[in-house]
């Protein structure tokens, strides 16, 4: 007998009776049957969004940024303010699948893709906000150290801009890699169910040739275990960089060494909300509830809780730091960011990332889904404020009150944040519609241990006293004994 | 075998080996990259060579995809003698402007005069200039000139014109309207014209008259004449309303004098004290020492009780405490000398009042000059009205207007246009198809003043010659020429203006010397005297305080200091864009009113409002019944129950499509508030207000009011500074000694800072290296005591730097392209208009030696020279801006759009409506050839005009010497009329901005922001007012430091 054993404390990460192939059938068919009519409505819709995106900022690059709201004061306004947001919400997909697997963490095999994948788009989607916000958008390759005829003439390798550059193309490849590496098995899979020509010549080009032998597997986790060593400092360092674009600067407000810690929290906090909104969606959608459980669901909330109180902790300790610094300019920037003609942005925040996610401490509220939707939501909206009011409320009111402004978005600032929204889910649904949106080799891993029907077999044993387990532990190990040297 | 060798010269026979190389390698030229090192002698050259064909055929790609429109340039036949292609000409010349004067310098390139600069050698504006005149280059090229006469409203021949109109003139009785004449030549082709026809009349009219003063003066002193002022002699100055350093006769000459008497150092302590009594906010009232405000109506009453309280020490009994406190002050201070009086009435009575207090208290012959005089402004309002009386009743044949618009600025307006219908001939030599001219009969355009020979006469024998810069660009002809032409002269108006002056000078060399200068003065000092007061001052007591009260509101009819009262100006791009001093507001005008008046119609400055463009719209209403939909504009300092308004707006669309006005743009004409009170027009009438639903956008480039106790500016009282000239460097000392006071160096005391303490913490304030400046190293100083705000500095900014005018729409962005803005801060109690302090800061690139915009650069587009200037490569800005967030001082601009036309984007020009005619091919002529055209997607700021510290150096080493001390004067230092700023090279000891530094204004120097030791290459001067105190910084005496909504 061949004896996994889990406590039954833990919550089994697949309910109901599943056997390898059920979780093969379950996952993989959704790919190989026709999408339904939501899938359709959703993908129109995002392409039609993608399209107003790609309107606006074509408008915007014919035009110019006049036709934006940002201003001589305000440099940045929704442009970086979307950027930030997005390479935060990039971050749950990492950690996930790096950080949680150097910690052995079970549960990430539920959600692990799909925050993969999620992570990738919304890289995508935060690279766009650097590129389009250039004034002179064709010479933007000026920012890569290419050898070049002019002069040479490198890039300014002490501006923090330069260094977003090389930390997010970084962290994009090696999440496109990590991810891509684990949807090989799985293309295989779907190469091996196939039974059309073209989908099996489309999958048989996607897996590499998988053949699943020994050696595929060893390599895979071989290598699944250095992208994710490589992906985890990534994790903090992308976000701690970024926040240097602001930390390094002498406006009151962005000047702060807080930050790189402070971004990152926030990052992962609002890239767990992000993925709950999507799980909570996918999974009733796809019909996935039994690989995606509450209980997954409640793990994401708990760690949401926390990274919040960290957020909020930090809000708090600037305020704090504002005030023991008794430094003018800190004190006015914090005065002017509460109580300026921005105040309602600082309460968005304070509201929707520090006050409403301690309701999570209630688990009731923890396991309710329409909750845990709501609190996602909420969440990325209290997260998008956080970057307003860094980005905005400290440059509008900094050293020098003759210069100060207000800035609202114009139509085109807004169509470029819709059209990333276009983007993502556009990704998202093809993704959704032509890769597994769960590991099913990682799945099938824990399946023995964690599936519902494995551990209920484990309550015969459960039952025993620990005498007569011993007992058919040894009388198993005579008999596998006996097999192996029958072999 | 040898051959037999021809040598070709005879350093070829010498050196044999030598000449044949270069005779071989003629043509050589290297190729821009070391080929012999790095590619072909390299290890890898295979490499290399990939390297160079992939980038250079990608580089390839990119110029060859961008298509650059192709410009014709036609090089001269023959080339003029003085002109070389990229050299400026400068000639001497004369700015006139209705009696608003200037002795200039046109600097012209190509033939084009592409900028204006004072006249240094005139005693009268000694090389001062205003936003009007530094804009005025930009009116030459002003799309809406007329190019031609016209007759009936049809194109026409000066010939066929001139033959029309010499059948009317003999006919019935004419008019020749003019505004003041300054020219004294012009004055002899008038006097032979009117000799000809002695049925023709001449009238002078301003459209904003002084003819109180004159009527005064000439009653008083009997010369029917302004005298001149000497602002620089006065201790103490009272003000009754002019405001003398922005619009009041002649304010550039009048800056310059203020600002001798308010230049203090702690080794010279005097300051003149400066006291205005005003009904609205002027920039006068802002540098004034001691302010009162009171009702245009009540100012008779502050005049009489200061005279009382000069000739018998009587109390006064005025309308507030603090008028009453400040005459009390004033007619104290006047009494010890050196006083001097001045008022902006144009009541006859007022202005007595005032000479006679000038004659109590000695002013004539010591700070009022009536031996020279000032023939700044002779239009006497009668003359006009009656004029127009005598149209109406049809008894004029014909009517010539010269440099006047009556049919908008007439304060009858409406009455004029009818009576103009009924003048068989009416001529009209306006530049541009104005409310006027189009009214008239024909239309012969006048040259502008860039293209025409000319001279003024602001004082009596105060000679300034004009000549041309340029070649008359249309089919227009001189006003003295159609004159002449009538007169039934041979001569050209050319021919008779050198005439003239040759008899004048005397000689061809001393006319030419003449030329040369422009000015033609007595020797010396300008001579100074007295008259003899026979004023009936008691009548005009008794008429001034038998005049009834009015309980309501008043509207004060004012000029802005760019537009003036209309005319050209008001279709002047430069000047429309150019923030007010005071309300900061672009594009339009506006009711200004005071905060207690605003939350009354809900309209106040606190709050979300200050941020919010859309005004609250008010119907004014004046007594006469002209009424008109204004929107409003918060201005503190204003008084409580007066209203403003600026002429110069609500113009036709005719005039240019910058000025052009209707209900959603370009504001309304006020000119219909003025009031005729049967000897003089009134800037002033009583209204009612009634508050509309409507909204409108007013473009403000200055939202907040306060500069928040911060140490971006510091100000003191005379008393504070003069006890203790130290304490700002006591300030900055607890600031910065503590980076000196390492252990090493000194021991850590707090207190004064010497050039040791800055240099440290210029040292230890830093963990990076610290870069040695040698040679040259650039440095600017303005002193807040000397700036009046005028904003001279921001036009002559744009004319020099190429600025881009963005329009209304943008400003109300905040993408405003201003290199050079002057912040203006208020303080004091919104509520109470008395205790308003104002002070006026220009901001600029601080050219920081440690500059945060030059770290974050992603690609080093913005970085620093060797000579300490923070410079802009264009061409490598690829627009993140990032350098604008983290400027501590928000003064880079980034081009937003395609303002100018300078990019491969076609047809995405941005326009607007209004600001369009800046890219007419005909406007972009003024554009200056040394500063790059800027393009959509660059940031661009400041450059200390490294275009003329360039010129300057070369100018040095072509001669042979160091670069001298004022060798290089940036545009903004040079429009200057009050000399607040000074430029020059901080390295040599000999320079003015180095003795200001160290030496004579040591103790007032201060950087902005110095605390986050961005190190600026600019230094402020504090401000120093000869007041009880400041209320900057108390939050119980400076309700803005409140205003945290």
């Amino acid at each position: 007998m061949h004896l996994k054993y889990e406590s039954f404390v833990r919550e089994p990460l697949v309910d109901n009776s599943k056997d390898y192939h059920e979780v093969s059938e379950d996952i993989v068919s959704p790919i190989e049957r026709k999408p339904g009519r939501m899938w359709y409505v959703g993908f129109i819709f995002s392409l039609i969004l993608l399209g107003f995106g790609i309107f606006s900022v074509s408008w915007s690059v014919y035009w110019g940024l006049g036709t934006w709201g940002v201003n001589r004061t305000i440099g940045w306004g929704w442009d970086i303010t979307n950027f930030v947001w997005w390479i935060g919400i990039g971050h749950a997909g990492t950690l996930i699948s790096a950080i949680l697997l150097l910690f052995r963490q079970g549960w990430r095999t539920g959600v692990n893709r799909a925050a993969e994948a999620m992570t990738i788009f919304a890289v995508m989607c935060a690279g766009q906000f650097p590129i389009w916000h250039m004034g002179r958008v064709w010479d933007g390759f000026w920012v890569l150290p290419l050898p070049n005829s002019r002069g040479p003439l490198w890039p300014n390798f002490d501006s923090p801009l330069l260094w977003d550059v090389f930390a997010i193309s970084t962290y994009f490849t090696v999440s496109l890699l990590f991810w891509y590496s684990g949807l090989v098995p799985d293309f295989a899979l779907i190469r091996d169910r196939a039974k059309t020509k073209f989908r099996k010549m489309a999958y048989g080009v996607a897996s590499f040739g998988w053949t699943g032998t020994a050696k595929n597997w060893q390599r895979m986790e071989a290598l699944a275990l250095v992208l994710a060593g490589l992906s985890t400092p990534l994790v903090l360092s992308v976000h701690t960089i970024v926040s240097f674009d602001f930390a390094t600067s002498v406006i009151p407000g962005w000047h702060t060494t807080i930050f790189p810690p402070y971004f990152v929290a926030g990052a992962v906090f609002s890239g767990f909300a992000m993925v709950n909104t999507l799980l909570v969606i996918t999974r009733r959608i796809l019909g996935l509830e039994e690989y995606i459980t509450i209980g997954h669901l409640e793990a994401m909330n708990k760690i949401i809780v926390l990274t919040g109180s960290i957020v909020g902790v930090a809000y708090l300790t600037e305020l704090f730091i504002s005030w023991y610094s008794q430094s003018w300019g800190e004190m006015a920037a914090f005065q002017w960011r509460i109580m300026g003609p921005y105040w309602w942005s600082y309460w968005a925040m304070m509201t929707c990332n520090v006050v409403s996610p301690q309701l999570f401490w209630v688990k009731k509220l923890r396991r309710n889904i329409p909750f845990t939707f709501v609190m996602s939501i909420v969440v990325n909206i209290g997260m998008w404020f956080e970057r307003f009011v860094i980005i905005v409320t400290s440059t509008y009111r900094d050293w020098v009150p003759g210069s100060w402004a207000y800035y609202s978005p114009t139509w085109p600032e807004v169509g470029f944040y819709l059209g990333t929204f276009g983007l993502f889910f556009t990704c998202y649904f093809l993704f959704a519609k032509y890769c597994p949106v769960i590991a099913i080799a990682e799945i099938k891993f824990v399946l023995k241990t964690s599936g519902e029907n494995y551990k209920k077999k484990m309550e015969a044993i459960d039952a025993m006293d620990a005498q007569e387990f011993i007992d058919s532990v040894h009388a198993h190990h005579g008999e596998e004994h006996h097999e192996v040297a029958a072999h | 075998m040898s051959q037999k060798q021809y040598w070709s010269g005879i350093e070829d026979l010498n050196n044999i080996n030598t000449p044949r190389e270069v005779v071989e390698n003629e043509f050589k030229e290297e190729l821009p990259f070391e080929l012999s090192d790095s590619l072909f002698g390299a290890t890898t050259p295979r490499r290399d060579f990939l390297k160079f064909l992939g980038f250079s055929t990608l580089a390839a790609t990119l110029v060859a995809s961008c298509e650059m429109p192709v410009r014709k340039a036609i090089p001269y036949a023959i080339k003029p003698e003085d002109i070389v292609p990229g050299v400026p000409n400068y000639y001497a010349s004369t700015f006139a402007d209705g009696g608003d004067y200037c002795a200039i310098v046109i600097k012209t390139r190509d033939g084009r005069p592409i900028k204006i600069e004072g006249n240094e050698m005139s005693s009268v504006t000694r090389g001062g200039t205003s936003a009007r005149v530094q804009a005025s280059v930009l009116n030459l090229y002003d799309k809406a000139r007329i190019r031609h006469p016209y007759a009936d409203g049809k194109e026409a021949t000066f010939a066929a014109i001139d033959g029309m109109i010499k059948e009317g003139l003999a006919a019935k009785p004419g008019y020749l309207v003019t505004s003041t004449v300054l020219s004294p030549s012009t004055k002899e082709v008038i006097a032979q014209f009117l000799a000809k026809y002695p049925n023709v009349k001449h009238v002078t009219y301003d459209a904003y008259s002084y003819s109180g003063m004159l009527l005064a003066n000439e009653a008083c002193y009997g010369k029917r004449t302004l005298p001149t002022y000497h602002f620089d002699k006065a201790q103490t100055i009272v003000s009754l309303g002019a405001d003398f350093l922005g619009t009041w006769i002649s304010p550039i000459e009048f800056s310059k004098g203020y600002s001798k008497g308010r230049k203090i150092s702690a080794k010279n302590k005097n300051l003149s004290r400066h006291y205005q009594v005003e009904a609205t906010h002027t920039i006068t009232g802002g540098a004034a020492d001691h302010r009162a405000t009171c009702k245009p109506s009540e100012m008779g009453k502050v005049a009489v009780a200061l005279y009382n309280a000069v000739v018998n020490g009587a109390a006064p009994s005025l309308p507030s405490k603090a008028l009453n406190e400040l005459v009390n002050k004033a007619a104290a201070d006047l009494k010890k000398g050196n006083g001097l009086v001045v008022g902006s009435s144009n009541d006859v009575n007022i202005q007595t009042v005032i000479n006679a207090i000038n004659d109590k208290i000695g002013a004539n012959g010591v700070t009022v000059n009536w031996t020279v005089t000032s023939n700044c402004k002779q239009g006497i309002d009668k003359g006009i009205v009656d004029m127009v009386a005598a149209m109406e009743a049809g008894q004029v044949g014909s009517v010539y207007m010269h440099g006047v618009n009556p049919v908008y600025d007439y304060f009858d307006n409406k009455k004029f246009a009818a009576a103009l219908a009924k003048v068989p001939v009416s001529v009209s030599f306006a530049d541009r198809m104005d409310e006027t001219a189009q009214k008239c009969k024909f239309v012969l355009p006048d040259h502008n003043f860039l293209e025409n020979w000319g001279d003024a006469e602001p004082k009596p024998n105060y000679i300034s010659l004009q000549q041309p810069g340029i070649a008359p660009l249309f089919k227009t002809r001189a006003f003295q020429d159609s004159l002449l032409t009538w007169t039934g002269a041979t001569q050209t108006w050319a021919d008779f203006w050198k005439e003239y002056w040759m008899k004048k000078t005397g000689s061809q060399d001393a006319f030419d010397k003449a030329l040369q200068d422009g000015i033609i003065e007595p020797a010396g000092e300008m001579a100074n005297g007295g008259a003899a007061f026979a004023g009936k001052t008691d009548e005009a007591i008794n008429n001034i305080q038998n005049k009834k009260p009015h309980a309501g509101v008043e509207l004060v009819v004012y000029q802005k200091i760019g537009i003036g009262t209309g005319g050209a100006w008001s279709n002047n791009p430069w000047l429309l864009e150019m923030p007010d001093p005071i309300t900061r507001a672009t594009w339009d005008n506006y009711l200004c009113v005071s905060p207690k008046r605003a939350k009354e119609l809900n309209a106040e400055l606190t709050g979300f409002s200050e941020v919010e463009s859309k005004k609250v719209v008010v119907t004014v209403k004046a007594e006469n019944g002209y009424s008109v939909n204004l929107p409003v504009v918060v201005v503190p300092g204003m008084h409580n129950d007066v209203v403003a308004v600026a002429v110069g707006f609500g113009r036709d669309k005719q005039v240019g499509r910058a000025a052009a006005s209707d209900d959603t743009k370009g504001g309304k004409n006020a000119f219909p508030f003025m009031v005729f009170n049967g000897v003089t027009t009134e800037h002033h009438s009583d209204v009612t207000i009634a508050k509309t639903d409507l909204k409108y956008d007013i473009a403000i480039t200055q939202t907040h009011n306060s500069y928040e106790a911060r140490p971006v500016v510091h100000e003191y009282t005379l008393a504070e500074f003069t006890k203790d000239p130290d304490a700002l460097l006591k300030e900055r000392g607890a600031e910065i000694s503590e980076f000196t006071a390492l252990p090493w160096i000194e021991e850590g005391k707090e207190g004064k800072i010497d050039s040791n303490k800055e240099e440290g913490y210029r040292e230890n304030g830093t963990l990076y290296p610290n870069y040695p400046y040698e040679g040259v190293k650039w440095g600017m100083s303005i002193d807040l005591n000397s700036c009046t705000g005028c904003g001279a500095c921001v036009v002559g900014c744009m004319a020099e730097n190429n600025v881009s005018v963005v329009g209304k729409d943008h400003v109300l962005k905040n993408h405003e392209m201003h290199w050079i803005r002057i912040d203006r801060y208020f303080s004091g109690m919104a509520d109470d208009p008395d205790t308003i302090q104002t002070v006026f800061q220009p901001m600029l690139c601080q050219h920081c030696d440690n500059a945060p915009c030059e770290n974050v650069c992603p690609v080093s587009a913005t970085n620093h020279s060797s000579e300490g200037l923070n410079q802009m490569a264009y061409n490598r800005c690829i627009g993140t801006k990032y350098c604008a967030n983290n400027c501590p001082y928000k003064v880079r601009h980034f081009n937003w759009m395609d303002w100018n036309g300078a990019d491969c984007f076609d047809d995405n020009l941005y326009e607007d409506g209004r600001r369009d005619d800046i890219n007419d091919d005909l406007t972009r002529m003024v554009l200056n050839p040394d500063v790059t055209v800027r393009s959509r997607g660059v940031m661009e700021k400041c450059s200390f005009c490294v275009q003329r510290l360039q010129e300057a150096k070369l100018v040095a080493k072509k001669e042979g010497h160091p670069l001298k001390d004022g060798g290089a004067k940036t545009a903004c230092q040079q429009a200057c009329p009050t000399d607040a700023i000074v430029f020059g090279n901080v390295k040599d000891t000999n320079s003015s901005i180095y003795k200001i530094r160290r030496q004579e204004q040591a103790e007032r120097t201060f950087y902005v922001l110095e605390h986050i030791h961005t190190l600026p290459s600019i230094n402020y001067l504090s401000k120093i007012r000869n007041t009880d105190e400041i209320n900057a910084m108390d939050e119980n005496k400076n309700e803005f430091l409140k205003y945290h909504i």
